[in-house]
Protein backbone atom coordinates (compact mmCIF):
# COMPACT_ATOMS: atom_id res chain seq x y z
CA UNK A 1 0.00 0.00 0.00
CA UNK A 2 1.34 3.28 -0.67
CA UNK A 3 0.93 6.69 0.79
CA UNK A 4 0.54 9.67 -1.42
CA UNK A 5 0.37 13.51 -1.08
CA UNK A 6 -0.98 15.83 -3.59
CA UNK A 7 -0.36 19.50 -3.51
CA UNK A 8 0.02 19.38 0.43
CA UNK A 9 0.36 22.87 1.56
CA UNK A 10 0.80 24.39 4.64
CA UNK A 11 0.81 28.09 6.28
CA UNK A 12 1.45 29.69 9.31
CA UNK A 13 0.97 32.85 10.37
CA UNK A 14 0.39 33.79 6.80
CA UNK A 15 4.04 32.33 5.73
CA UNK A 16 3.95 29.29 3.62
CA UNK A 17 5.68 26.97 4.85
CA UNK A 18 4.85 23.86 2.52
CA UNK A 19 4.38 25.10 -1.00
CA UNK A 20 1.74 22.04 -3.11
CA UNK A 21 4.08 19.43 -2.23
CA UNK A 22 3.20 15.64 -3.80
CA UNK A 23 5.19 12.63 -3.65
CA UNK A 24 4.59 8.63 -2.94
CA UNK A 25 6.11 6.36 -0.43
CA UNK A 26 5.83 2.96 -1.95
CA UNK A 27 6.55 -0.53 0.01
CA UNK A 28 9.86 -0.95 0.81
CA UNK A 29 11.52 1.96 -0.35
CA UNK A 30 13.34 4.59 1.14
CA UNK A 31 12.45 8.00 0.56
CA UNK A 32 14.74 10.50 1.61
CA UNK A 33 14.08 14.55 1.62
CA UNK A 34 16.82 16.41 2.15
CA UNK A 35 17.45 20.78 2.68
CA UNK A 36 18.71 22.85 5.11
CA UNK A 37 17.72 23.90 8.32
CA UNK A 38 13.98 25.40 8.49
CA UNK A 39 13.30 24.35 4.82
CA UNK A 40 9.91 22.80 6.08
CA UNK A 41 11.07 19.23 6.34
CA UNK A 42 9.84 18.68 9.92
CA UNK A 43 6.31 20.06 8.83
CA UNK A 44 6.23 17.52 6.08
CA UNK A 45 6.70 14.15 7.88
CA UNK A 46 4.18 15.69 10.61
CA UNK A 47 1.53 16.74 7.47
CA UNK A 48 2.34 13.05 6.28
CA UNK A 49 2.25 11.53 9.47
CA UNK A 50 -1.04 13.01 10.09
CA UNK A 51 -0.26 15.35 13.17
CA UNK A 52 -1.95 18.54 11.88
CA UNK A 53 -4.62 18.99 8.38
CA UNK A 54 -2.65 20.05 5.46
CA UNK A 55 -3.88 23.72 4.39
CA UNK A 56 -4.65 22.89 0.59
CA UNK A 57 -3.97 19.10 -0.94
CA UNK A 58 -4.66 15.66 0.37
CA UNK A 59 -2.95 12.82 1.95
CA UNK A 60 -4.15 9.26 1.18
CA UNK A 61 -3.07 5.80 2.64
CA UNK A 62 -4.19 3.40 -0.27
CA UNK A 63 -7.66 4.82 -1.24
CA UNK A 64 -8.17 6.32 2.04
CA UNK A 65 -8.46 10.17 2.18
CA UNK A 66 -6.98 10.97 5.43
CA UNK A 67 -8.41 14.10 6.38
CA UNK A 68 -11.41 13.33 4.63
CA UNK A 69 -12.43 10.08 6.41
CA UNK A 70 -13.91 9.69 9.41
CA UNK A 71 -11.84 9.81 13.20
CA UNK A 72 -11.55 6.02 13.58
CA UNK A 73 -10.78 5.58 9.89
CA UNK A 74 -7.75 7.60 10.18
CA UNK A 75 -6.93 6.29 13.57
CA UNK A 76 -6.57 3.23 11.69
CA UNK A 77 -4.48 4.79 9.11
CA UNK A 78 -2.37 6.52 11.81
CA UNK A 79 -1.71 3.31 13.49
CA UNK A 80 -0.16 1.78 10.08
CA UNK A 81 2.36 4.33 10.38
CA UNK A 82 5.02 4.86 13.18
CA UNK A 83 7.74 8.18 13.38
CA UNK A 84 10.87 8.51 15.49
CA UNK A 85 12.03 12.25 16.13
CA UNK A 86 15.55 14.15 15.74
CA UNK A 87 15.49 14.06 20.19
CA UNK A 88 14.06 10.59 21.66
CA UNK A 89 11.75 11.69 23.36
CA UNK A 90 11.38 8.41 25.64
CA UNK A 91 8.53 7.95 28.34
CA UNK A 92 10.29 7.80 31.82
CA UNK A 93 9.81 4.17 32.09
CA UNK A 94 11.85 0.95 31.15
CA UNK A 95 13.33 0.22 27.97
CA UNK A 96 10.61 -2.84 27.53
CA UNK A 97 7.81 -0.35 28.71
CA UNK A 98 8.93 2.54 25.94
CA UNK A 99 9.04 -0.23 23.58
CA UNK A 100 6.01 -2.07 23.99
CA UNK A 101 3.39 1.36 24.14
CA UNK A 102 2.41 1.26 20.60
CA UNK A 103 1.48 -2.46 20.84
CA UNK A 104 -0.20 -1.41 24.21
CA UNK A 105 -2.26 1.27 22.36
CA UNK A 106 -3.46 -0.73 19.84
CA UNK A 107 -5.13 -3.33 22.00
CA UNK A 108 -9.11 -3.07 23.19
CA UNK A 109 -9.26 -1.81 26.16
CA UNK A 110 -10.59 -5.16 27.73
CA UNK A 111 -7.36 -6.29 26.73
CA UNK A 112 -5.35 -3.63 28.00
CA UNK A 113 -6.92 -4.06 31.53
CA UNK A 114 -6.09 -7.74 31.90
CA UNK A 115 -2.23 -7.20 30.67
CA UNK A 116 -2.48 -4.03 33.31
CA UNK A 117 -3.28 -6.54 35.62
CA UNK A 118 -0.69 -8.79 34.64
CA UNK A 119 1.98 -6.56 34.64
CA UNK A 120 1.04 -5.53 38.04
CA UNK A 121 1.27 -9.51 38.96
CA UNK A 122 4.56 -9.77 37.46
CA UNK A 123 2.79 -12.08 34.73
CA UNK A 124 3.40 -10.66 31.67
CA UNK A 125 5.50 -11.23 29.01
CA UNK A 126 7.16 -9.17 26.17
CA UNK A 127 5.72 -9.25 23.06
CA UNK A 128 7.58 -10.94 20.15
CA UNK A 129 7.83 -7.81 17.70
CA UNK A 130 9.13 -6.10 20.95
CA UNK A 131 11.90 -8.49 21.44
CA UNK A 132 12.40 -8.35 17.95
CA UNK A 133 12.19 -4.61 17.69
CA UNK A 134 14.97 -4.51 20.54
CA UNK A 135 17.44 -7.13 18.63
CA UNK A 136 17.20 -4.81 15.34
CA UNK A 137 18.82 -1.72 17.83
CA UNK A 138 21.02 -4.69 19.55
CA UNK A 139 19.67 -3.47 22.83
CA UNK A 140 17.53 -6.49 23.98
CA UNK A 141 19.91 -6.48 27.06
CA UNK A 142 18.78 -3.49 27.79
CA UNK A 143 15.23 -4.36 28.39
CA UNK A 144 14.83 -3.53 32.41
CA UNK A 145 16.43 -0.35 32.33
CA UNK A 146 15.12 2.77 33.03
CA UNK A 147 15.15 4.76 29.39
CA UNK A 148 16.11 7.83 31.11
CA UNK A 149 19.51 6.47 32.28
CA UNK A 150 20.12 5.96 28.06
CA UNK A 151 23.42 7.55 26.86
CA UNK A 152 22.05 9.84 23.40
CA UNK A 153 22.59 7.10 21.40
CA UNK A 154 21.00 4.12 22.92
CA UNK A 155 18.15 6.26 23.60
CA UNK A 156 17.70 6.90 19.53
CA UNK A 157 17.91 3.21 19.17
CA UNK A 158 15.25 2.64 21.60
CA UNK A 159 12.88 4.95 19.82
CA UNK A 160 13.70 3.68 16.56
CA UNK A 161 12.71 -0.36 18.30
CA UNK A 162 9.34 1.75 19.55
CA UNK A 163 8.33 2.79 16.54
CA UNK A 164 9.94 -0.50 14.40
CA UNK A 165 7.66 -2.43 17.21
CA UNK A 166 4.17 -2.06 16.22
CA UNK A 167 4.52 -3.23 12.50
CA UNK A 168 4.43 -0.50 10.44
CA UNK A 169 3.72 -0.13 7.00
CA UNK A 170 5.42 3.69 6.76
CA UNK A 171 7.60 4.83 9.03
CA UNK A 172 8.63 8.33 9.15
CA UNK A 173 12.18 9.44 10.43
CA UNK A 174 12.93 13.02 11.36
CA UNK A 175 16.72 13.30 11.68
CA UNK A 176 17.08 10.25 13.28
CA UNK A 177 20.84 10.42 13.44
CA UNK A 178 21.81 13.75 13.17
CA UNK A 179 23.20 13.64 17.45
CA UNK A 180 24.72 10.01 16.71
CA UNK A 181 27.76 8.92 16.42
CA UNK A 182 29.02 6.66 13.82
CA UNK A 183 28.69 3.46 15.71
CA UNK A 184 24.89 4.18 16.58
CA UNK A 185 24.16 5.93 13.28
CA UNK A 186 25.58 2.83 11.89
CA UNK A 187 22.91 0.64 13.70
CA UNK A 188 20.06 2.69 13.04
CA UNK A 189 20.62 2.65 9.35
CA UNK A 190 21.44 -1.27 8.92
CA UNK A 191 17.64 -1.30 11.22
CA UNK A 192 16.25 1.38 8.52
CA UNK A 193 17.59 -1.63 5.57
CA UNK A 194 16.14 -4.98 7.87
CA UNK A 195 12.72 -2.52 7.73
CA UNK A 196 12.86 -2.13 4.08
CA UNK A 197 13.44 -5.57 3.78
CA UNK A 198 10.18 -6.51 5.32
CA UNK A 199 7.97 -4.26 3.13
CA UNK A 200 7.76 -0.92 5.38
CA UNK A 201 8.41 2.05 3.06
CA UNK A 202 10.96 4.98 5.04
CA UNK A 203 10.31 8.30 4.95
CA UNK A 204 13.67 9.73 6.08
CA UNK A 205 14.50 13.87 6.73
CA UNK A 206 17.65 14.96 6.97
CA UNK A 207 20.31 17.34 6.04
CA UNK A 208 23.17 14.74 5.79
CA UNK A 209 23.29 14.02 2.23
CA UNK A 210 26.12 11.07 2.92
CA UNK A 211 23.14 9.50 4.73
CA UNK A 212 20.74 10.09 1.91
CA UNK A 213 23.23 8.46 -0.54
CA UNK A 214 24.00 5.70 1.24
CA UNK A 215 20.29 4.59 2.52
CA UNK A 216 17.80 6.04 -0.18
CA UNK A 217 16.28 4.46 -2.88
CA UNK A 218 14.63 7.68 -4.04
CA UNK A 219 15.93 11.21 -3.00
CA UNK A 220 14.02 14.94 -3.13
CA UNK A 221 15.21 17.97 -2.21
CA UNK A 222 12.81 20.56 -0.30
CA UNK A 223 13.77 23.96 -0.01
CA UNK A 224 12.12 26.89 0.80
CA UNK A 225 9.08 24.33 1.57
CA UNK A 226 8.94 23.21 -2.35
CA UNK A 227 9.95 19.95 -3.20
CA UNK A 228 11.82 20.93 -5.72
CA UNK A 229 13.86 17.76 -7.10
CA UNK A 230 12.62 13.94 -6.52
CA UNK A 231 14.63 11.12 -8.23
CA UNK A 232 17.11 8.33 -7.85
CA UNK A 233 20.15 8.93 -6.32
CA UNK A 234 22.55 8.92 -8.77
CA UNK A 235 20.71 11.75 -10.86
CA UNK A 236 20.23 13.51 -7.63
CA UNK A 237 24.23 13.52 -6.83
CA UNK A 238 25.59 13.55 -10.54
CA UNK A 239 23.50 15.65 -12.43
CA UNK A 240 19.93 16.89 -10.82
CA UNK A 241 17.50 19.39 -13.01
CA UNK A 242 17.14 21.87 -10.56
CA UNK A 243 20.41 24.62 -10.12
CA UNK A 244 19.76 24.98 -6.37
CA UNK A 245 19.50 21.01 -5.92
CA UNK A 246 23.10 20.85 -7.60
CA UNK A 247 24.14 24.07 -5.89
CA UNK A 248 22.94 22.07 -2.14
CA UNK A 249 24.79 19.06 -3.40
CA UNK A 250 27.88 20.37 -4.13
CA UNK A 251 28.16 22.20 -0.44
CA UNK A 252 27.13 25.82 -1.60
CA UNK A 253 25.30 27.51 1.20
CA UNK A 254 21.73 27.83 -0.01
CA UNK A 255 19.12 30.42 1.96
CA UNK A 256 15.91 30.04 1.37
CA UNK A 257 13.71 33.12 0.12
CA UNK A 258 13.75 35.83 2.55
CA UNK A 259 16.00 34.45 4.73
CA UNK A 260 18.21 37.72 4.64
CA UNK A 261 18.76 37.99 7.84
CA UNK A 262 20.78 34.49 7.73
CA UNK A 263 22.61 35.40 4.99
CA UNK A 264 23.98 38.58 5.79
CA UNK A 265 25.08 37.06 9.12
CA UNK A 266 26.74 34.27 7.14
CA UNK A 267 28.53 36.99 4.95
CA UNK A 268 29.73 38.65 8.05
CA UNK B 1 -17.50 25.53 75.48
CA UNK B 2 -15.53 23.83 78.29
CA UNK B 3 -11.69 24.51 79.49
CA UNK B 4 -9.49 21.70 78.20
CA UNK B 5 -7.68 19.43 80.83
CA UNK B 6 -3.79 19.90 80.86
CA UNK B 7 -2.19 16.93 79.02
CA UNK B 8 -1.16 13.78 80.94
CA UNK B 9 -3.45 14.12 83.35
CA UNK B 10 -7.06 12.68 83.70
CA UNK B 11 -8.66 13.29 80.07
CA UNK B 12 -5.08 14.70 78.83
CA UNK B 13 -4.67 12.07 75.85
CA UNK B 14 -8.25 11.58 75.32
CA UNK B 15 -8.44 15.28 74.37
CA UNK B 16 -5.30 15.51 72.39
CA UNK B 17 -6.11 12.43 69.89
CA UNK B 18 -9.62 13.82 69.47
CA UNK B 19 -8.14 17.09 68.65
CA UNK B 20 -5.24 15.00 66.00
CA UNK B 21 -8.43 13.22 64.80
CA UNK B 22 -10.24 16.21 63.72
CA UNK B 23 -7.61 17.60 62.38
CA UNK B 24 -6.94 14.84 59.95
CA UNK B 25 -10.39 14.21 58.94
CA UNK B 26 -11.16 17.01 57.96
CA UNK B 27 -7.86 17.84 56.15
CA UNK B 28 -7.62 14.74 54.43
CA UNK B 29 -11.51 14.93 53.52
CA UNK B 30 -10.87 18.04 52.21
CA UNK B 31 -7.43 17.26 50.33
CA UNK B 32 -9.62 14.39 48.73
CA UNK B 33 -11.91 17.20 47.72
CA UNK B 34 -9.96 19.14 46.31
CA UNK B 35 -8.08 16.43 44.82
CA UNK B 36 -11.22 14.87 42.75
CA UNK B 37 -11.87 18.96 41.52
CA UNK B 38 -8.75 19.94 41.36
CA UNK B 39 -6.70 17.19 39.10
CA UNK B 40 -9.04 16.81 36.33
CA UNK B 41 -9.43 20.94 35.86
CA UNK B 42 -5.68 21.19 36.41
CA UNK B 43 -5.69 18.66 33.28
CA UNK B 44 -8.42 20.16 31.31
CA UNK B 45 -6.67 23.61 31.52
CA UNK B 46 -3.43 22.14 30.82
CA UNK B 47 -4.45 19.79 27.83
CA UNK B 48 -6.47 22.94 26.11
CA UNK B 49 -6.16 26.24 24.48
CA UNK B 50 -8.59 28.35 25.17
CA UNK B 51 -8.50 32.23 25.08
CA UNK B 52 -8.22 33.72 28.56
CA UNK B 53 -6.32 30.52 29.86
CA UNK B 54 -3.10 33.10 30.86
CA UNK B 55 -5.73 34.70 33.09
CA UNK B 56 -7.55 31.40 34.70
CA UNK B 57 -4.05 30.80 35.25
CA UNK B 58 -2.84 33.54 36.96
CA UNK B 59 -6.35 33.47 38.78
CA UNK B 60 -5.46 30.15 40.36
CA UNK B 61 -1.89 31.36 41.38
CA UNK B 62 -3.16 34.22 43.07
CA UNK B 63 -5.57 32.21 44.97
CA UNK B 64 -2.26 30.18 46.26
CA UNK B 65 -1.69 33.06 48.35
CA UNK B 66 -5.60 34.09 49.25
CA UNK B 67 -5.93 35.25 52.86
CA UNK B 68 -7.21 32.58 54.82
CA UNK B 69 -9.30 34.60 57.31
CA UNK B 70 -10.89 36.21 54.30
CA UNK B 71 -11.96 32.85 52.97
CA UNK B 72 -13.46 31.80 56.46
CA UNK B 73 -15.38 35.31 57.00
CA UNK B 74 -16.56 34.11 53.23
CA UNK B 75 -17.12 30.73 53.97
CA UNK B 76 -19.33 31.50 57.01
CA UNK B 77 -21.20 34.47 55.75
CA UNK B 78 -22.65 31.65 52.88
CA UNK B 79 -22.99 29.04 55.23
CA UNK B 80 -24.72 31.49 58.15
CA UNK B 81 -28.48 31.79 59.28
CA UNK B 82 -29.11 34.59 56.80
CA UNK B 83 -26.27 33.19 54.12
CA UNK B 84 -27.31 31.08 51.05
CA UNK B 85 -26.54 27.86 52.13
CA UNK B 86 -27.62 28.48 55.71
CA UNK B 87 -30.58 26.43 55.58
CA UNK B 88 -27.85 23.79 55.54
CA UNK B 89 -27.13 24.45 59.20
CA UNK B 90 -23.44 23.50 58.47
CA UNK B 91 -22.11 26.51 59.99
CA UNK B 92 -19.39 25.85 63.24
CA UNK B 93 -19.35 22.05 61.85
CA UNK B 94 -16.33 19.83 60.23
CA UNK B 95 -18.00 20.14 57.31
CA UNK B 96 -18.05 23.94 57.30
CA UNK B 97 -13.96 23.59 58.06
CA UNK B 98 -14.26 20.97 55.16
CA UNK B 99 -15.23 23.56 52.66
CA UNK B 100 -12.96 26.29 53.73
CA UNK B 101 -9.62 24.15 53.90
CA UNK B 102 -11.03 23.19 50.12
CA UNK B 103 -11.31 27.00 49.01
CA UNK B 104 -7.73 27.26 50.47
CA UNK B 105 -6.40 23.98 49.69
CA UNK B 106 -7.45 23.65 45.82
CA UNK B 107 -5.90 26.34 44.26
CA UNK B 108 -2.39 25.40 45.56
CA UNK B 109 -3.29 22.19 44.36
CA UNK B 110 -4.28 22.98 41.02
CA UNK B 111 -1.30 25.27 40.54
CA UNK B 112 1.64 22.78 41.31
CA UNK B 113 -0.09 20.07 39.68
CA UNK B 114 -0.82 22.02 35.82
CA UNK B 115 2.64 23.72 36.00
CA UNK B 116 3.69 19.63 36.17
CA UNK B 117 1.50 18.87 33.62
CA UNK B 118 2.41 21.70 31.38
CA UNK B 119 6.08 20.44 31.91
CA UNK B 120 5.43 17.33 30.73
CA UNK B 121 7.77 17.94 26.64
CA UNK B 122 5.96 18.31 23.96
CA UNK B 123 7.75 15.74 22.09
CA UNK B 124 6.88 12.83 24.32
CA UNK B 125 2.81 13.88 23.62
CA UNK B 126 4.07 14.20 20.14
CA UNK B 127 5.75 10.44 20.24
CA UNK B 128 2.87 8.99 22.28
CA UNK B 129 0.58 10.19 19.42
CA UNK B 130 2.93 9.24 17.23
CA UNK B 131 3.08 5.81 17.90
CA UNK B 132 -0.86 5.48 17.51
CA UNK B 133 -2.10 6.99 20.86
CA UNK B 134 -5.49 8.36 20.74
CA UNK B 135 -6.13 12.12 22.92
CA UNK B 136 -6.75 9.81 25.92
CA UNK B 137 -4.12 7.84 25.53
CA UNK B 138 -1.91 11.16 25.10
CA UNK B 139 -3.56 12.12 28.27
CA UNK B 140 -2.92 8.81 30.04
CA UNK B 141 1.29 9.23 28.83
CA UNK B 142 1.73 12.67 30.49
CA UNK B 143 -0.74 11.96 33.38
CA UNK B 144 1.79 9.16 33.86
CA UNK B 145 4.75 11.46 33.00
CA UNK B 146 3.35 14.25 35.60
CA UNK B 147 2.53 11.58 38.27
CA UNK B 148 5.82 12.34 40.78
CA UNK B 149 4.63 16.43 40.73
CA UNK B 150 0.52 15.28 40.90
CA UNK B 151 1.38 13.74 44.42
CA UNK B 152 3.68 16.46 45.19
CA UNK B 153 0.41 18.96 44.09
CA UNK B 154 -1.88 17.06 46.56
CA UNK B 155 1.12 16.81 49.64
CA UNK B 156 1.55 20.91 49.40
CA UNK B 157 -2.51 21.13 49.46
CA UNK B 158 -2.60 18.80 52.26
CA UNK B 159 0.34 21.02 54.67
CA UNK B 160 -1.97 24.03 53.40
CA UNK B 161 -4.71 22.31 54.79
CA UNK B 162 -3.04 20.61 58.22
CA UNK B 163 -1.75 24.10 58.81
CA UNK B 164 -4.45 26.19 58.54
CA UNK B 165 -6.21 28.47 61.62
CA UNK B 166 -7.83 31.86 60.23
CA UNK B 167 -10.28 30.53 58.42
CA UNK B 168 -10.88 27.06 60.35
CA UNK B 169 -11.16 29.16 63.60
CA UNK B 170 -13.85 31.32 62.24
CA UNK B 171 -16.16 28.72 60.28
CA UNK B 172 -15.77 26.44 62.97
CA UNK B 173 -15.54 28.25 66.27
CA UNK B 174 -13.05 26.27 68.03
CA UNK B 175 -15.56 24.10 69.79
CA UNK B 176 -14.50 21.20 72.52
CA UNK B 177 -17.37 18.76 74.07
CA UNK B 178 -18.72 19.38 77.66
CA UNK B 179 -16.58 15.91 78.09
CA UNK B 180 -13.48 18.04 77.18
CA UNK B 181 -13.25 16.28 73.19
CA UNK B 182 -12.84 18.05 70.35
CA UNK B 183 -15.19 18.72 68.21
CA UNK B 184 -14.28 21.57 65.97
CA UNK B 185 -11.29 22.13 67.36
CA UNK B 186 -8.07 21.09 65.45
CA UNK B 187 -4.14 21.32 66.48
CA UNK B 188 -3.94 24.97 65.32
CA UNK B 189 -6.63 26.65 66.63
CA UNK B 190 -6.13 24.66 70.48
CA UNK B 191 -2.47 26.05 70.13
CA UNK B 192 -3.81 29.13 69.84
CA UNK B 193 -5.98 28.84 73.05
CA UNK B 194 -3.18 27.27 74.84
CA UNK B 195 -1.81 29.92 74.30
CA UNK B 196 -4.03 32.67 75.06
CA UNK B 197 -4.40 30.74 78.29
CA UNK B 198 -0.87 31.23 79.21
CA UNK B 199 -0.89 26.72 78.70
CA UNK B 200 2.29 26.38 77.44
CA UNK B 201 3.82 23.38 77.93
CA UNK B 202 0.70 21.97 76.38
CA UNK B 203 0.53 23.89 73.41
CA UNK B 204 4.22 23.03 72.74
CA UNK B 205 3.25 19.09 72.22
CA UNK B 206 0.34 20.17 70.61
CA UNK B 207 3.01 21.95 68.08
CA UNK B 208 5.62 19.10 68.02
CA UNK B 209 2.29 17.03 66.80
CA UNK B 210 1.52 19.45 64.10
CA UNK B 211 5.20 19.61 62.97
CA UNK B 212 5.80 15.92 63.13
CA UNK B 213 2.76 15.58 60.46
CA UNK B 214 4.00 18.56 58.54
CA UNK B 215 7.69 17.16 58.66
CA UNK B 216 6.40 13.55 57.91
CA UNK B 217 4.18 15.09 54.83
CA UNK B 218 7.14 17.30 53.65
CA UNK B 219 9.67 13.90 53.72
CA UNK B 220 6.70 12.25 51.93
CA UNK B 221 6.84 15.12 49.52
CA UNK B 222 10.90 14.97 49.02
CA UNK B 223 11.03 11.46 48.69
CA UNK B 224 8.69 11.19 45.94
CA UNK B 225 10.38 14.19 44.41
CA UNK B 226 13.78 12.68 44.64
CA UNK B 227 11.95 9.58 43.02
CA UNK B 228 10.49 11.37 40.02
CA UNK B 229 14.38 12.63 39.20
CA UNK B 230 15.66 9.26 39.38
CA UNK B 231 14.25 5.99 38.07
CA UNK B 232 10.71 5.62 36.80
CA UNK B 233 8.04 2.85 36.94
CA UNK B 234 9.58 0.02 35.24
Amino acid sequence: MTLTATGVSRVFDDTPILKDVSLTVEPGEVLTIVGPSGTGKTTLLRTLACFEPPDAGTIHWHDTDCWGASKADRLAVRRRMSMVFQEPSLFNASVRRNVTYGVRVRRQWRERARHFVRDLTGGSSTPESVRRALETVGLEDAADRNARSLSGGEAQRVAFARAVAVDPAVMFLDEPTSNLDPRNTAVIEAAIDRACDRGVGVLVATHDLHQAERVSDRVGFLFDGELVELTDPATFFDDPDDPRTARFVHGELVYAEGDDDLARAARR
Amino acid sequence: MTSAPLLFVDGGWTYLVSIIVVSMTVSVTAICLSTLFGIPVALAIGFTDFPGKRVVTAVINTGMGFPSVVVGLLVLMVLSNSGPLGSLDLAFTPEAMIASQFVLATPVLMSVSLSAIEGVNEPVRDAAYAMGGTRVDVALVVIKEARYGIVTAILAGFGRAISEVGSILIVGGNIVFSDGTSYTRTLTTAITVEARQGRYEVGLVLGVVLVALVLAVNALGSWIRSKGRGRGTP
